[in-house]
């Protein structure tokens, strides 16, 4: 009887999990969708005749299919610099977090540092309280961050997070290896790089691209602490694009617009799906190599929450 | 043997503290970058938060110039601004901290159910990527997207026998809506990922037995799965908790149009209006300043509330 009845339960279940299931597969298809689709049609956009699109229509496959955007936004000398910028901030802001993250992470990993309990709480404590954006910007000016190139580099070194992602990984490094290392006469200095930095390779992956993507997708610093558009990272200069277009409800007018400019095959619309192309294909070149290290990432961060 | 157990008990004792410090001087030197950044570029701003009671004169700095007490703070209670601006900024960080919160556990939750490898991987490449575009990308695509007549929304919506002519970006009634599904869009598998990880440390056997006693997979979900990881999702909702009142001025900045200014115009964005661009600046930190402390009481309360519930917290 008992048997019975177990058997007709998981035949039941096994139905209700099948429609449950065929639901999930359902929604996660959607989700998909909803995320590809809008990406798929700016970049078509951008591959398409500015002025054909004005007319509207297209969706997900380009009409008048044309490199001139493209070519347009290669001439155009201040996107190109300030792609020049957004490289130089990327890889040095990126260099220097990484060595400046990795000491600090080595030296915090000794517990029985003098001070060290209250070095990270005042470190952490910054992740709870701040100091404002208006005393920030103060302390830029007195530091003579405020327009020159170190205020892209300088007040990103730093952060909490990954500090203690940092630490974590090194916790996890079996001491018996740096005891070794001392007894054959090596300082700490020759720990660090010798044992600690070649055995972190997957922790100083994650933060490493991480601090990247962070550098190269900031408009923040460029738009308020760099008065020189000449020295605008590429995010700031399409920031400015935007903005621009938005004030002055260029989106009514495009078509007149797009009229206007003759005998132009692109408009300050088309440019601007170029843009967003070329700005977002780095991000995408090394998504793949991020990706892998993602759940790891997640992981360590998660133990210290 | 025996030898060998003791000898992993045998704990060296600490050595004196004037001893250690000549010891991991190495360990000083190289902590001195990160300690000079936390100094100067944390704590000097923090204590510049004095600003926010005196009348910030530009050649006499922030320690010489006069004070004036608790007028800024008057000044912005009594404003006319004040109402709006608090109100908009609470809509804000409910919307993103308290509404968005379930759907990462739920996408979570499905992702989990998922047994062919392949598309779950795929899913989950899809679903993260948005995180990686900075906001300044987003917020252009979706002008594009939503564009009145030529966007593939409004494009969608003739389609149908609509009227594709409305200027999504224009009308504050759309504001919120377009904020929301924005914000989801970008963060909702990113958020996923932690509590994935999460998920997977429930132990399995549990399923089985549930399965065994005729539960299908919702319940299983309600009753295993979700208790498994109500440790993370109270840790995420304490800190999500904190951002209740600066919800992020990049997003605002930039979604901001003439159409929908008296619904974005949050404390952030205010902030860096008369501060940055108006140069008010003991006026602008007073601003910051009651956000910030705001925040901070926020997240102490919540935590002491969480652990004394659920014995979650951060500290």
């Amino acid at each position: 009887m008992s048997t019975t009845k177990t058997h007709h339960n998981k035949i039941k279940v096994n139905r209700v999990d099948r429609l449950i299931q065929f639901i999930i597969y359902l929604i996660i298809i959607l989700l998909c969708l909803m995320i590809l689709l809008p990406c798929l049609n700016v970049l078509v956009l951008s591959f398409n005749d500015g002025k054909d699109a004005a007319r509207g229509g297209i969706w997900f496959w380009p009409r008048e299919f044309t490199l001139d955007n493209f070519k347009e936004v290669f001439h155009d000398g201040s996107i190109m610099d300030a792609y020049g910028i957004s490289i130089a901030r990327t890889v040095i802001g990126t260099f220097l977090s990484l060595l400046i993250t990795t000491m600090a992470g080595f030296a915090l990993k000794q517990k029985d540092l003098p001070g060290n309990k209250l070095l990270t709480v005042l470190i952490t404590f910054t992740m709870l309280f701040g100091g404002g954006m208006i005393p920030t910007y103060i302390q830029y000016n007195n530091l003579h961050l405020l327009n020159s190139f170190w205020v892209y580099v300088v007040p990103s070194l730093v952060s909490v997070t990954y500090l203690l992602m940092v630490r974590t990984f090194f916790e996890g490094i079996p001491d018996s290896l740096e005891e070794s290392a001392k007894l054959d006469g090596c300082g700490y200095f020759k720990v660090y790089t010798t044992i600690m930095l070649p055995l972190s390779k997957p922790v100083i992956a994650v933060v490493g691209l991480y601090t990247a993507v962070n550098h190269w997708n900031d408009w923040f610093a460029g738009a308020f602490y760099m008065n020189d558009p000449s020295k605008w990272p590429v995010q700031t200069v399409l920031q400015n694009m935007l903005t621009k277009a938005m004030s002055a409800q260029q989106e009514i007018t495009s078509v007149s617009q797009a009229l206007a400019q003759g005998a132009k095959s692109t408009t300050t619309d088309s440019l601007k799906m170029a843009a967003v192309v070329v700005t977002t294909v780095p991000i995408l070149c090394i998504y793949p190599f991020i990706q892998k290290y993602f759940a790891q990432g997640a992981m360590i961060g998660a133990v210290k929450g | 043997m025996a030898s060998a157990t003791r000898q992993n008990k045998y704990k060296p004792p600490k050595q004196p503290i004037s001893k250690r410090l000549v010891r991991y001087w190495p360990l000083y030197v190289m902590l001195i970058p990160c300690v000079v950044y936390y100094a100067l570029l944390c704590y000097v701003p923090m204590a510049g938060s004095v600003l926010a009671f005196k009348d910030y004169s530009f050649k006499k700095g922030i320690w010489g110039s006069p004070w004036v007490g608790f007028d800024y703070f008057k000044t912005f209670f009594m404003s006319y601004d004040a109402p709006r601006l608090i109100k908009n900024t609470l809509t804000i960080g409910v919307i993103k901290c308290i509404l968005e919160f379930p759907f990462a556990i739920i996408l979570a939750l499905m992702l989990n159910e998922i047994l062919n490898m392949k598309f779950k991987k795929v899913a989950q490449t899809i679903t993260y990527l948005p995180h990686f575009l900075s906001s300044v990308i987003i917020v252009t695509m979706i002008q594009k997207i939503l564009a009145p007549n030529v966007g593939i929304l409004n494009q969608a919506i003739s389609a149908l026998g609509g009227d594709g002519s409305t200027f999504f970006l224009m009308e504050a009634d759309y504001f919120y809506t377009i904020l929301f599904s924005m914000d989801l869009w970008r963060n909702i598998g990113w958020d996923s990922i932690i509590y994935l990880a999460a998920i997977s440390s429930v132990d399995t056997a549990l399923y089985e037995a549930a399965e065994m006693d005729g539960c299908n997979k919702l319940k299983r979900m309600w009753h295993i799965t979700l208790p498994g990881i109500r440790g993370t999702i109270g840790l995420l909702f304490i800190m999500g908790v904190g951002g209740l009142l600066s919800s992020g001025v990049e997003q605002m900045w930039l979604l901001r149009t003439p159409g929908n200014m008296s619904l974005a115009d949050t404390l952030d964005v205010y902030v860096v209006r008369v501060g940055l661009q108006g140069g008010q600046f003991g006026y602008a930190t007073a601003i910051g300043l009651i956000q910030g402390l705001v925040g901070l009481i926020l997240v102490v309360t919540c935590n002491k509330i969480c652990k004394k519930m659920t014995e979650v917290s951060l500290w």
